[in-house]
């Protein structure tokens, strides 16, 4: 990771964009970050928070996004300037408490929402486009073109923020916060924090100042001249321009890492005397003066953006909106189909863009040598499945699910929720999970079918939610179950870290951001103490996991909590040995044969079993096995042996 | 008929699914795939073999009678009523003991904990109750083991899937006792030994049970608990006909069920069983219509008639001379049985050439359908 702190002003550092950010807020005089880990968000509060004690601020990995966003909301009611930064699903979290703090207006500290989306869902559930809440919602939205822009669109919306007193976002994406170039630095804010809630309240003021979204709809007109107020700085804003002849045959507008594929493929095509582009940084409100002006610069309007018609649709609104008689460009962008309105864009997308419109040709390049250098590119990585590492208690888990819900006949099904885990849908869960949507929602959707036996359903329900998810959004569905009396199991995988965003810490890990001790919350005894019985499985003692599971669903009556306990793989690997030293007795191993037919390798799929395909038996990768040894335990002929180390 | 070997879906296409299981538990514990639960025969994961010993040592695939009679009696497939023997008696055990616990005369337990202390068998196989009266295969080493399952529950119970568990590298020799069902299956695996299991040459002793129908454990398991106090149950009991009834014991009391209302828990494949003797074991064993406290024996094997005069010279058991009477009405009531399946069977195909898994000569699966 990059030093974000660096104090070295005017030189230049190669940071990941998400650095950037938080490098901006630094200069910017941030004294408060909270965030709940989501790519590609998550480097944003974990480098604050790594500096955190150094520069005098303070930043928590909070336990959900919504909770994020209030706390940051309440440093600025205490004038301390504040961000909260989450993904798209994020967003959609704290969206509640986002349309009601527009409303009610900031306190003396700056408030930025850095929300980074995901373009093609990479590593989410949805491919949403935070933008269209910035609109919806009114917040004032700038989106960096480039790692320095990321950096210094940061350190300018807290400025704008305190000016026109109003929660400000930026938006980025996978290819800004993941990408790495070059910063060139600014100072670091000297301005020491001071945090004082300053209740007016004397003879003049009757009324105590108070944050509060009423009179709503006064309040709202009051919102909307503040957003006036910031159009009319974006319309000056040094983060939009354009770059082209005067007259263009086609004009692009776009913005954030579209802006860096518009460069290249007019570049690539050899069109910059015919082809202008206007870059835009400040989104919503939109400038609307700077955009007219360009807007004449020729017929044709190319927009390209990441998700949705954002521009394309503002912009269109406002030529809808254009004096009788005007002349009418032709709009080209996701309307028109020249432009996808899904996954992510590309240099070559736009090129095939620009080639329609224009009627240009363009061989990107033979297709033998990209098919060479794809075949080259992929010599040099192992032939494998996604699906979870070696050494992890999540495979064992569904695998002891997957025979107890077969065992037990009635056709039961597992609702799966968002982490690691989330990969169950596939053949590493032995294909278990059924239904998978956002933090929380496996236990809710649980919640309905287990209340239907009244409808002669009989099928047993299992919830699968990993421990971070657990606090974040599934107690609410717990209690609900529990009070309600929904028949169903909630499985809590309780692996002691944030696994699939990189082991941030969580309320059941007893450490803070800072790496400062906490209290831990035991998942445990806050289940029992809602009244639910609760069991604790190992899960790699598969039978007792299999029975547990298979008595409580024969038990039915209300929702029970079973926690599979197993520290994750990657973070116990990194404190101990392994336990077992395995290997493959190969007299024993049967392979093909009637017997087994490659349970391991075929079904089980732990990475760290490979196939031998001349030998006709399995073996073990011991590069990258993790001893384990939850495999000597499946192996129906014994042959796959652990050995205590 | 179909006599190629096939894989776990035929299997299931062919047996489970056609309501055909014995639920003997020969497909099971041989492979990771195929487990016996509480009544079902469950598939955990596919296995995409297109042969399976699952299916080849199902008693109700293809079977070909006088290949697995060759291969256990070293001759062709009997004509005879009670299939082959050598001879049919009557006997108990002569331990008072034994025989209070025991279903009738206690042969079975005095036959195999002699197996045991003599070293004839190292190990046997077979099946209790347990405390809330589900059948639970087990294995027994000692005379005291083999007590613990006295008594019948009726109720068909895996026990081949206990043998298939076995470490395949064990040398234990090892009795079985089984039903019909369960005898076929491992006359099936002695005549095509089966591979990365234990292998079929240490069963050393197959004790057969008479068997007209087995009830489905789930179902009947289910009836039990709703209308007894199932810890309290110290006995189950079909008298013989005329009796008409099913009893059971507690320390004080006798609870009785009228028969019909068992018989809906029969499991449908015993309609179509041939078998009620046991044909394929070594020794078999049943009860005596009328003289109670006594079982029936038909030894059909060497290893039969060794174990029986091992017992007779031990005083081991009493035995007896079975009356003609009673020889002629097992007859008559194993023939029938025969009959009757053979014409459900065929019943089912829509067709006398079709025996479904019966491979019988045709002067033979003639003169029973006649």
């Amino acid at each position: 990771m990059a030093r974000i702190d660096i104090d070295a002003p005017d030189t230049t550092q190669l940071f990941i964009g998400n650095e950037a950010i938080a490098r901006g807020a630094l200069e910017a005089g941030i004294g408060f970050a909270a965030a709940y880990p989501g790519t590609p968000s998550s480097e944003i509060v974990g480098s604050l928070s790594a500096v955190a004690r150094k520069m005098g601020i303070y930043a928590e990995w909070s336990v959900n996004e919504k909770v994020a966003m209030e706390a940051a909301a309440g440093a600025s009611f205490a004038g301390v300037r504040a961000l909260a930064a989450m993904k798209q699903n994020g967003v959609n979290v704290a969206s509640d408490f986002l349309s009601t703090v527009i409303i009610a207006g900031i306190g003396k500290g700056g408030l930025v929402l850095i929300a980074c989306d995901d373009p093609a869902a990479i590593s989410s559930s949805n491919e949403q486009d935070t933008r269209l809440l910035a609109k919806w919602l009114g917040i004032p939205l700038v989106e960096p073109g480039s790692f320095q822009e990321a950096k210094d669109m940061t350190k300018w919306l807290f400025d704008l923020s305190e000016e026109i007193g109003t929660l400000c976002m930026l938006r980025s994406v996978t290819r800004i916060s993941h990408a790495r170039g070059n910063v060139k630095l600014g100072e670091l804010s000297r301005k020491g924090h001071k945090a004082y809630f300053d209740q007016i309240y004397d003879s003049r003021n009757v009324m105590p100042t108070a944050f509060m979204p009423i009179p709503s709809a006064l309040r709202h007109a009051f919102l909307y001249m503040k957003l006036d107020k910031a159009r009319e700085k974006f319309e000056s804003s040094p983060f939009n321009y354009y770059v082209g002849p005067d007259e263009a045959d086609l004009l692009i507008i776009t913005c954030g890492s579209c802006w860096l594929y518009a460069q290249d493929a007019v570049k690539t095509l050899k069109l910059e005397d015919r082809i202008g582009i206007l870059k835009l940084g400040t989104l919503w409100p939109l400038p609307e003066k700077l955009v007219g002006k360009h807007l004449n610069k020729s017929q044709k309007i190319l927009f390209i953006e990441d998700i949705e018609p954002f521009l394309e649709r503002s912009v269109m609104e406002m030529v809808a909106n254009s004096p009788e008689g005007s002349h009418y460009p032709t709009f080209y962008g996701k309307r028109s189909g020249h432009i996808n309105a899904y996954g992510e864009q590309s240099p070559d997308l736009v090129i095939k863009a620009i080639g329609s419109i224009l009627g240009v040709e363009y061989q990107p390049r033979d297709m033998e040598y990209a098919k060479k250098a794809e075949e080259i590119a992929k010599s040099h990585v192992s032939d494998r499945m996604m699906v979870f590492c070696p050494g992890c208690p999540h495979r064992a888990t569904f695998w002891s699910i997957k025979n107890a819900l077969k065992l037990d006949g009635r056709n039961g099904l597992v609702t799966g929720d968002i982490g690691c885990y989330s990969m169950a849908l596939g053949p590493s869960g032995f294909f278990q999970v059924r239904t998978m949507h956002c933090m929380g929602a496996g236990a809710g959707v649980a919640n309905g079918l287990g209340k239907l036996g009244q409808f002669g359903f009989n099928q047993p329900v299992i919830a699968v939610v990993g421990d971070s998810t657990f606090f974040h959004a599934t107690i609410p569905a717990l209690i609900n179950g529990i009070y309600n009396q929904s028949d169903f199991i909630l499985v809590i995988l309780d692996n002691n870290a944030t696994a699939m965003t990189g082991f941030q810490p969580h309320p059941g890990t007893g450490m803070t951001a800072m790496g400062e001790p906490a209290k831990v919350i035991s998942i445990e005894a806050l289940c029992r103490s809602l009244g639910a019985r609760v069991e604790i499985c190992d899960p790699f003692d598969l039978k007792s996991t299999t029975a547990t599971l298979l008595e409580m669903m024969a038990e039915g009556g209300g929702a029970k909590v079973v926690i599979m306990r197993r520290e994750c793989e990657l973070v116990r690997g990194r404190k101990e040995a392994p336990p077992y030293k395995m290997h493959v007795d190969p007299d024993k191993c049967i392979g093909e044969a009637c017997g087994c037919d490659r349970l391991c390798t075929r079904v089980f799929l732990c990475p760290g079993l490979i196939w031998d395909k001349k030998t006709g038996k399995a073996k073990i990768d011991e590069v990258i096995c993790t001893g384990c040894g939850v495999c000597a335990d499946i192996c129906p002929q014994g042959a796959i042996i652990k050995e205590a180390t | 008929m179909d006599i190629r070997v096939k894989g776990w879906k035929e299997l299931f296409d062919e047996v489970m699914d056609k309501g055909l299981c014995t639920l003997c538990g020969a497909c099971t514990g041989g492979c990771p795939y195929l487990v016996a639960y509480k009544g079902r025969i469950v598939l955990l994961d596919n296995c995409t073999l297109s042969e399976g010993q699952c299916y080849k040592y199902c008693p109700r695939t293809y079977t070909d009678m006088d290949a697995i009679s060759q291969r256990v009696f070293g001759i062709p497939y009997s004509e005879d009523e009670l299939g082959t023997t050598k001879e049919v008696l009557m006997a108990r055990s002569t331990d008072t003991s034994i025989r209070q616990r025991a279903q009738y005369g206690g042969t079975v337990t005095a036959l195999l904990s002699l197996a045991l202390a003599e070293g004839f068998i190292g190990s046997a196989i077979m099946t209790r109750t347990s405390d809330d009266k589900t059948p639970i295969a087990f294995i027994a080493n000692s005379a005291e083991e083999v007590l613990q399952a006295t008594g019948s529950n009726y109720m068909a119970c895996p026990i081949l899937q206990t043998y298939n568990y076995l470490p395949k590298e064990s040398n234990r020799s090892l009795g079985i006792v089984a039903m019909p069902c369960q005898a076929l299956a491992l006359a099936k695996m002695k005549t095509e030994p089966p591979e990365n299991r234990i292998s079929i040459d240490n069963v050393k002793l197959v004790i057969g049970l008479f068997c007209t129908w087995a009830l489905r454990p789930d179902g009947f398991h289910h009836f039990l608990k709703e209308n007894l106090d199932l810890p309290q149950v110290k006995k189950f009991d079909i008298p013989p006909p005329p009796a008409n009834r099913f009893d059971a014991y507690t320390q004080s009391d006798t609870i009785s069920f009228p028969l019909e209302q068992i018989r809906k828990f029969t499991m449908p494949t015993c309609a179509y069983c041939l078998d009620m003797t046991s044909e394929f074991s070594d020794i078999s064993v049943g009860s005596v219509e009328g003289i109670e406290g006594w079982n029936t024996v038909v030894i059909r094997t060497d290893a039969g008639a060794k174990l029986m005069e091992m017992a007779r010279a031990k005083g081991t058991l009493e035995t007896d001379k079975l009356p003609a009477q009673n020889l002629a009405h097992l007859k008559e009531a194993s023939l029938l049985k025969k009959k009757r399946a053979l014409r459900e069977i065929v019943n089912r195909s829509g067709n006398r050439n079709d025996l479904l898994y019966v491979g019988l000569s045709q002067t033979l699966a003639d003169r029973l359908l006649a």
